[in-house]
């Protein structure tokens, strides 16, 4: 990213509100746990496994577990997370989730208001990138987080592009131990 | 006052003149063609329960020399403008796109077939068809009886569209709700261009029509002889590819040269011909003019690429620009003697630009049979695309520009070690962009590479038939309102699929489920190039019939007309509701009692997103396929959350319902597994008698069972009104689902509208047949 903005932004570059990029773990985990009623929105991309024959899945009901945060199954998921013995908190598609996020009055997963950071995980990038937009554009009341493997802009916290899954893994990894320690 | 009056009158005098409103076909309606507000108040009562969801696909405005203007963080821009407004700005503007496509689409072809036929001759869509323009008569009130009434509905298209993109102008309408119903207007009269642009062909051209059972065509550039002269047709406008047939046959060379058709233009010509060979879908287009196939290449108006001439030069084929739509700053040479062009062409490898169709047939056939000798047509070997992939070194870059999000150096890489399933897959999942190739430092030949992967293979399509007839609405009618024919399932347009499987998949999905699956477009195409293990496709597997488990090719993008124009034939032909210039009526209709469900999943272009807020004004909801998210605004609703009220029509009373049916207008689905029960259950109405809501929540548990998993779907008592509604199969479970989470049952309503729960001049009775 560009450190510099030009002095007559109107004319060359406006509307670059982007991600915060979070490359620790445990800043990642200091802002789940800094929130009241986060919410954890789980994507067809975790039914795929990682090369060491570990499902991405089970990152995301580790981290859930860890930190105690509701799960929201979207597309095909539910099935997947039955399966593992986990029943998702609720279940909507990528755009449903997002269009209730919006709504400052939605009473939220758990009935007790809505949510005020939610993180994404597992969302092709395109549709993923959209719904952080509506989010960033239309939910000044919420963060957004990604977990995935690369960088969203519209999100306001971001992981960064990784080379390698392997990486990637491990910061997954390490953020679980993080939010295991508790507050 | 006395003036405003006047004015009024001497306006609607005159358009009584136009729409002939003393022929008593039908009494006119209250809406003879709506000016934008006419209809606002339809629009306002979609959009209180179907609200707009907006998703910027930029944070800023750059339309005007006041900005760029950054609309994020509740700014407003320097004409004031907000993002939410913006948004449905942009959306507008496609709509108009996309409908100014499809109107100028029938324009042009209104002039070349009244130049042909002159103004009088007759519409004449067989016996079987007496409602001809299902649009046309409800929008405009014109029972269209000649190619010269086609012009009056094209010229209220465009005055309308005049008025629309007015709005667009900085500094004027402020309201994204205000946008939004000129938007649904824009996708209104993109089914009147469309509608009027396909009757004129089929007259025009001869094309089939009250017929189902049309030819089965060869598809796949496997089906073209390469040592034939090869001339590739591309875009969506037949006007020079029927004349290329005509020039053909009348010179005894159909059995000499190759026509093939890329893109909507393919499913027209195998309209006229069905000699002529479809290549494939819009993504299959760079692939076929890199393979260098063609000797010859005629575009004409949309999805065609905008580098034809630059990749044509590349392979050595000629290039013939067909319209005035796309020129590509060739010289025209319209007027100059056809020896010549076909001279510079050959000798020069010179490209023109033809706009009179004869010539440029003639200039084509007759360069392709210089050309075609001189031309290699050789493909890669496997043993040298093998060779040729070890130049990639997997370094990513391919993948981070690709809009399928596709990891293509995993497939080169694969292919490198010999093994071609990978790149197989991945051409499947392919654009056919390009960008890929442009992206790649070591300049692998991508699109060579994957050629060999492709293939030879061929499938079959059936070609378009236009028109649903008059008696097949007749005998689905009953069913389809009733729920026993569970849906109509349209599978339409662009090619820019997640997997190009998924289409072939939904069709035989649906179809064995006994839905009327209704294709179009380049989806009609995709449709048949998968094969079950009979080596069958989707098109002779099934009935071409519309009826329960038929599967229906229409034709091409301006064919759409004739699906939603099913919608309304149900209306007025099955139910007797009056349709001339009775808009709302018949939306109000399609809303609340025809169970039909438009997929778009592969929607790229700005004429899908006019197709489809077309349906969504006529009150047919569309699924799209995840990158759709980019069109930028869907329409949706929060089924627990929003008013599902409804007037009992029969008792004057208005319900509250509860059921969320149908539970959106415009969505996007993330995956096939997750848009397989979304479309069944989007085919929900209120309508609905016990035994069709049992078949249609049978489907709806059922494909919810295979696809997602995890037991029953968790929205499943929100369709549940008594106790009959469950369907047998499930019977026992779903009553113990019911009583766990307190269910009560509720009485289904008699006749569902929306008329009598807005501010309308439509009265409730006018809904009652």
């Amino acid at each position: 990213m560009s450190a510099v903005l030009p002095r007559h932004r109107v004319n060359i570059l406006t509307g670059t509100k982007s991600a915060r990029l979070i490359e620790e773990a445990a800043e990642c985990a200091g802002y789940i746990k800094k929130a009241k009623r986060p919410l954890l929105v789980v994507g067809p991309l975790l039914l795929g496994s990682s090369p060491d024959g570990k499902l991405l899945m089970d990152y995301a009901i580790d981290l859930a577990k860890a930190a105690s945060i509701p799960i929201c199954a979207t597309a095909q998921t539910r099935g997947k997370l039955v399966e593992m013995g986990v029943q998702p908190d609720c279940v909507y598609d990528a755009v449903e989730i997002v269009n209730a996020l919006k709504d400052p009055d939605w009473k939220g997963v758990k009935k007790e208001g809505n949510h005020d950071l939610v993180m994404f995980f597992g969302i092709r990038s395109d549709l993923g990138s959209q719904g952080l937009s509506t989010l960033k554009h239309f939910a000044p009341h919420l963060k957004t987080m990604t977990l995935c493997k690369h960088y969203f802009p519209h999100a306001s916290y971001s992981l960064t592009n990784f080379r390698k899954d392997a990486k990637w893994q491990e910061f997954l990894e390490s953020l679980i131990e993080e939010l295991k320690k508790g507050d | 006052m006395a003036v405003a009056e006047k004015k009024l009158s001497r306006k609607l005098e005159e358009l009584h003149k136009r729409i002939r409103a003393d022929l008593p076909w039908e009494p006119v309606g209250p809406t003879p063609m709506p000016d934008i507000p006419d209809l606002r108040s339809w629009d306002m009562r979609l959009l209180k329960t179907y609200k707009p969801f907006y998703a910027p696909f930029c944070d800023l405005c750059c339309l005007c020399t006041y900005g760029k203007c950054d609309l994020t963080g509740g700014k407003r821009g320097a004409c004031g403008i907000d993002i939410a407004t913006q948004q449905a700005r942009m959306v507008l503007m496609a709509c108009l796109m996309g409908c100014s496509a499809h109107a100028a689409h029938g324009a042009h072809i209104l002039e070349v077939l009244i130049e042909k036929h002159g103004p009088d001759k007759k519409i004449d869509l067989g016996e079987s068809i007496t409602i001809e323009a299902p649009h046309i008569r409800t929008v405009i009130g014109l029972k269209p009886e000649t190619l010269g009434d086609l012009q009056i509905a094209i010229d209220y298209v465009f005055k309308e569209v005049g008025h629309l993109l007015d709005s667009c102008h900085t500094g004027q309408e402020g309201s994204a709700l205000d946008y939004e119903s000129k938007a649904l207007h824009a996708g209104m009269l993109d089914h009147v261009g469309m509608e009027a642009a396909d009757i004129a062909q089929i007259v025009g051209f001869g094309y089939p029509t009250s017929v189902a059972d049309t030819p089965l065509v060869d598809m796949g550039w496997g089906a073209i002889d390469k040592s034939k002269p090869t001339i590739l047709v591309s875009g969506h406008n037949p006007a020079t590819s029927t004349e290329l047939i005509d020039y053909l046959r009348e010179h005894k060379l159909e059995d000499a040269v190759e026509v093939a058709g890329v893109c909507c233009t393919a499913l027209e010509t195998t309209r006229y011909s069905d000699r002529a060979k479809i290549v494939g879908p819009l993504s299959r287009q760079l692939f076929f003019m890199r393979a260098g196939i063609a000797d010859v290449i005629m575009t004409d108006e949309q999805c065609i690429r905008t580098d034809t001439p630059q990749e044509a030069a590349k392979t050595g084929a000629a290039v013939i620009a067909c319209l005035d739509k796309a020129m590509y700053g060739l010289e025209d040479a319209t007027e100059m003697v056809t020896d010549d062009i076909v001279k510079r062409m050959v000798d020069n490898g010179e490209q023109f630009a033809i706009l009179d169709s004869k010539k440029a047939a003639e200039v084509a056939v007759k360069v392709a049979i210089e050309l075609a000798p001189k031309r290699r047509k050789e493909w890669l070997t496997e043993p040298e695309a093998v060779e040729l992939a070890k130049k990639c070194n997997a370094c990513g870059m391919c993948e981070q520009v690709c809009p399928n999000l596709l990891c293509i150096g995993d497939g080169i890489t694969e292919m490198a070690k010999g093994d071609f399933a990978p790149i197989r897959k991945l051409f499947n999942e392919c654009l056919g962009c390009g960008k890929c190739e442009q992206e790649c430092p070591r300049d692998v030949a991508i699109f060579k590479l994957m050629q060999v992967a492709a293939g030879n293979e061929t499938w079959k399509a059936r070609s378009g038939r236009g028109p649903i007839m008059d008696t097949e609405i007749r005998t689905v009618g009953a069913p389809i309102t009733l729920g026993t024919i569970p849906g109509v399932i349209a599978i339409v347009g662009c090619s820019n699929f997640p997997d190009m499987d998924d289409i072939a998949d939904m069709v035989d999905e649906f179809a064995k489920r006994k839905y009327i699956v209704v294709l179009s477009g380049c989806s009609a195409m995709v449709a048949g190039m998968k094969k079950d293990a009979d080596g069958k496709t989707v098109y002779e597997k099934y009935s071409p019939v519309f009826e329960a488990g038929g599967v229906v090719n229409v034709g091409s993008c301006v064919a759409n007309s004739h699906i939603t124009g099913a919608a309304i034939k149900i209306a007025n032909i099955f139910a007797a509701l009056p349709l001339r210039g009775n808009y709302e009526v018949m939306a109000d209709y399609v809303l609340n009692r025809v169970g039909a469900v438009g997929v778009a999943w592969g929607a790229y272009s700005q004429k899908a997103a006019s197709i489809g807020t077309g349906c969504n004004r006529l009150g047919i909801p569309v699924v799209l396929g995840p990158h759709a998210s980019k069109y930028r605004r869907l329409y949706l609703s929060r089924k627990e959350e929003d008013d599902w009220s409804v007037m009992d029509a029969r008792k004057k009373e208005i319900v509250d319902t509860g059921e969320p049916s149908p539970e959106h207008l415009a969505y996007v689905c993330e995956t096939k597994e997750k848009a397989m029960p979304m479309i069944a259950k989007l085919c929900i109405r209120k309508n609905d008698t016990p035994q069709g809501r049992a078949i249609k929540l049978n489907h709806y548990i059922s494909l919810h069972r295979k696809y997602i998993g995890g037991g029953l779907p968790e929205d499943l008592h929100l369709f549940v009104r008594r106790d009959a509604d469950i369907p047998l199969v499930y019977k026992k479970e779903v009553r113990a689902h019911l009583q766990e989470i307190g269910w009560q049952p509720r009485e289904p309503v008699g006749l569902p509208t929306y008329i009598g729960t807005y501010p309308s001049k439509i009265a409730i009775d006018s809904v009652i047949h």
